[in-house]
């Protein structure tokens, strides 16, 4: 009984949030991004990627080992994303890390797209 | 047992007083319960059929979001289960962050049921209480891991990341702070009279009931019998870091409420034990693609029970079958049988007193069909069994 | 009954000054409850929240009204407003501002048990109305639990009627002029608070319309304006049966008088009597706050066994030293 006036004159608990600011642990697993210069397309995140959001996308041809093949580029459609981190684990090239957004509610489904590294080819 | 519509009582499945959705069919005689009777299947999601369909590594993922609560258990039976296969030997450090972790994680179930108890008894006041303190293992959990509940962190090799470099001050202040609140819910529910005469002498079991029935976990050690899967057949660093199975006598839930409570103490020590001796190293080893044909079986002390995982490989990236066996699947006819004899107002604390997570449990559905010896059934099919399974019924009543 | 007498029983200090004032209990009571437990409670209707109450009223008499297959419709759709009556008519008979009430009866005390019994007649009727399951469940045990509570309840209410000799609730107020009569007879209090708890609903009595096993006891099947109504009444009901205790025990609105001016007075009459009933109401929200819901047999045995031999103790020694 004495803790329920103890506690009734301490502030509440609850975080001000959406009037205040998010807290976050810096560890948190937000919303996917990549740098598409350090992207080779070599596709070892869409075969990992446990919610199939990636997809390679075939941008020209290039040349290795004296043979011509495909380039690709992933496309990922983050609103099946489930920010595992799984991709970002397995990219030896570090192009794939996870941000502290995580407001990502929309009414567009094709907003959450992220083509950029279709852009960048070398 | 023959029953009318006059006396039973349906529970469920949507109910305030359960988490998941469950049909229990109540049959009262004015408000005493004379039998219960269960139906699942509320909330499979074919999980099993599901994992015959992704990569070794995929399955990782799909297998921790069984459940919210007990995440981590599933994701290290899994994983171990494939080490065993892989004929691995995972760092020593490795072993001992999914120790923590898997402590973290009981700490943090064990103070959600106890915080239940209170909402299910109309005590509001112990409910948020309790949960206020869940919310510092939840940020701890979060700034080792990422992420509060789907911890995502155990890997076929080891464990994703190693732990945060200033770890150890938060760890150490977060688990006395438990500790100390422990000891005050303790003296709360002796001693706050209310609370003991809703759960004292309820839902009463013993060793004869248990030995029939074989119900696992806390259910099992309130009766006296101290059984735990960490201490008979260690796993992660259990064998270095040895819990201390604790049991309480009654059998009824004011004993498993001591019993969980005494439980969370014993993991806030293991924690900060573990934390104490872990060596250093390497925390993953780079694991194959493709897994060598081969059966594994892996049982781990969630924090509900005994969780059992059988993988059959192939010899290929993709498993054959996984099998799962929950601890409330093994409960819950023990949980059936505690109602018996008691009324209506116990139900709910009698039935969530085994702490149940059909989330978990349902993925257990087995389908029978006697035309055909099928092991799947179609989607179609199913949709076709269900419009007339309730055609049927319909023109019965 | 002239114009003047009739706005006094609607506005003020009847009907809407009543209604308001269960608005206002309603907050209170999740606010401090709120707080106790380390939440905010309503924060965003109002200046901290004061008009939740408000806001759920009429947020309720807009949604769609089901109604139950089976159910009995004209008990079902006039049954509320019938409910909502029996304690807004009770409040007339309470002094609030000034010493004497609106309507003054020699015999009052008794139409205020009466109608505490109708209004639980009305909620066992609206249940039974609503041919739900569990609202025959919650039926059983609200009948089970007012049979327990109404003889303690009615014990203690007539124990100071005895100390005042008189049945009216104005003339029981005039008596404690000069001595409030929870100083002779504080285990009526007790016993008067315990049972207003069980005629409330509130914990650790809320086993009619137990959250987590009847879903909402014989509230169940009440959709919008019904609900709104109904709602509304358990609140009307907690600040007339906190006003009753305020008149029996604490002396209604009587206090020092600081002047003669007659306007003043009544203010001062007003005020007093408001404190007073904060006070009897934050003492009911910390009851509830801290306390487990119990069985009904163990609640029936609670007020047969203990609450009832009590308050005939207090009675006896009352009518003993007078």
């Amino acid at each position: 009984m004495g803790e329920m006036f103890r506690t009734a004159f301490q502030r509440p608990v609850t975080k001000d949030y959406p009037f205040g600011a998010p807290q976050v642990a810096e560890r948190f697993r937000g919303k996917l991004d990549i740098d598409p210069v350090k992207c080779t397309g070599c596709g070892v995140c869409e075969a990992v990627c446990p919610a199939t959001v990636i997809t390679m996308i075939p941008v020209g041809k290039r040349k290795v080992a004296g043979r011509e093949i495909e380039n690709k580029r992933p496309v990922f459609d983050l609103y099946t994303c489930i920010s595992c981190g799984q991709c970002v684990d397995d990219c030896r090239f570090g192009a794939l890390w996870l941000t502290h957004e995580f407001e990502l509610a929309t009414t567009d489904k094709n907003s959450l797209v992220m083509n950029k590294a279709l852009k960048v080819v070398v | 047992m023959q029953y009318s519509p006059e006396n039973m009582v349906p529970f469920g499945p949507v109910h305030p007083a359960l988490k998941e959705p469950e049909y229990f069919k109540l049959i009262l005689e004015g408000e005493k319960i004379v039998e219960v009777i269960p139906r699942i299947g509320y909330v499979h999601r074919g999980i099993e059929r599901a994992a015959q369909d992704r990569t070794w590594i995929k399955n990782v993922y799909l297998f921790e979001r069984i459940c919210g609560i007990c995440s981590f258990a599933h994701s290290i039976a899994y994983t171990q289960a494939i080490e065993n296969l892989l004929q691995f030997e995972i760092p020593r450090r490795a072993r001992y962050i999914r120790l923590i972790i898997a402590e973290l994680e009981r700490i943090h179930s064990h103070l959600l049921w106890l915080g239940l108890v209170g909402y299910w008894t109309g005590f509001d006041t112990l409910f948020m209480w309790i949960w206020k303190d869940r919310e510092h293992v939840l940020d701890l959990v979060e700034t080792i891991t990422g992420n509060r509940i789907h911890k995502s962190y155990s890997t076929i090799s080891g464990v994703r990341r190693d732990l945060p470099d200033n770890i150890g001050e938060p760890l150490r202040k977060e688990m006395k702070y438990i500790e100390e609140r422990s000891e005050y819910y303790k003296s709360l529910v002796s001693s706050e009279e209310t609370l003991v005469i809703r759960t004292r002498g309820i839902g009463r079991i013993n060793q004869d009931i248990v030995r029939k029935l074989c119900p696992v976990g806390p259910l099992l050690r309130c009766t006296g019998i101290a059984r735990d899967v960490r201490v008979e057949d260690p796993y992660a660093a259990y064998d270095e870091i040895i819990p201390d199975v604790k049991t309480s006598n009654d059998g009824d839930i004011a004993s498993l409420l001591l019993l969980r409570i005494e439980e969370v103490k014993e993991s806030c020590r293991l924690v900060l034990e573990a934390f104490e001796k872990i060596p250093s190293g390497p925390v993953k080893l780079t694991a194959p693609r493709s897994v060598p044909k081969g059966e594994a079986i892996f049982h781990v002390e969630a924090p509900r029970g005994e969780l059992f995982y059988f993988v059959r490989s192939p010899g290929g990236t993709i498993p054959d079958r996984v099998k799962i066996r929950t601890p409330t699947m093994a409960n819950l006819l023990t949980a059936t049988e505690m109602l018996k004899g008691h009324t209506l107002a116990d139900v709910p604390v009698v039935l969530t007193g085994m702490d149940p997570c059909f989330g978990c449990m349902d993925r257990v559905s087995i389908v029978e069909l006697d035309k055909s010896k099928q092991w799947a059934i179609r989607g179609e099919e199913l949709r076709q069994f269900g419009i007339d399974w309730y055609k049927q019924r319909r023109s019965k009543t | 009954m002239n114009a003047l007498q009739i706005a006094e029983i609607l506005l003020f200090p009847g009907l809407t000054f009543f209604v308001w004032l269960a608005f206002v209990f309603d907050w209170l009571d999740r606010k401090t409850s709120a707080r106790m437990q380390g939440r905010v409670g309503p924060l965003l209707a109002g200046p901290h929240g004061i008009l939740q109450p408000v806001a759920d009223f009429f947020k309720l008499t807009s949604k769609e009204e089901i109604i139950p297959e089976y159910a009995d419709k004209f008990v079902f759709l006039w049954g509320p407003p019938l409910f909502f009556a029996a304690p807004a008519v009770g409040t007339i008979f309470l002094p609030v501002a000034g010493l004497n009430a609106l309507v003054f009866d020699p015999y009052d005390l008794l139409f205020i048990l009466f109608l505490l019994a109708f209004s639980t007649l009305m909620a066992a009727m609206l249940g039974y109305a609503s041919a739900g399951r569990y609202s025959t469940i919650a039926i059983g045990r609200l009948v089970v639990q007012y049979t327990s509570f109404e003889v303690p309840l009615i014990i203690s209410i007539i124990t100071p009627a005895v100390l005042a000799g008189s049945l009216s609730v104005e003339g029981i107020v005039v008596a404690q002029s000069h001595y409030w009569y929870i100083l002779f007879a504080p285990i009526s209090f007790a016993v008067f608070i315990i049972a207003t708890l069980a005629e409330l609903e509130k914990p650790p009595f809320d086993i009619p319309s137990a959250k987590t096993e009847i879903v909402a006891g014989w509230m169940t099947e009440f959709s919008a304006r019904s609900l709104a109504y109904v709602k509304l009444t358990k609140n009307l009901s907690y600040v007339f049966l906190s006003a009753l205790a305020v008149s029996l025990f604490l002396g209604g609105p009587s206090g020092p008088v600081l002047t003669q001016a007659s306007t003043l007075q009544n203010l001062l009459y007003l005020i007093y009597f408001l404190v007073k009933l904060f006070a009897v109401g934050f003492g009911i929200f910390a009851i509830r706050t801290s306390l487990a819901r119990i069985r009904i047999e163990q609640a029936a045995s609670l007020f047969w066994t203990i609450l009832t031999p009590l308050s005939l103790l207090q009675l006896g020694i009352v009518i003993f030293l007078r």
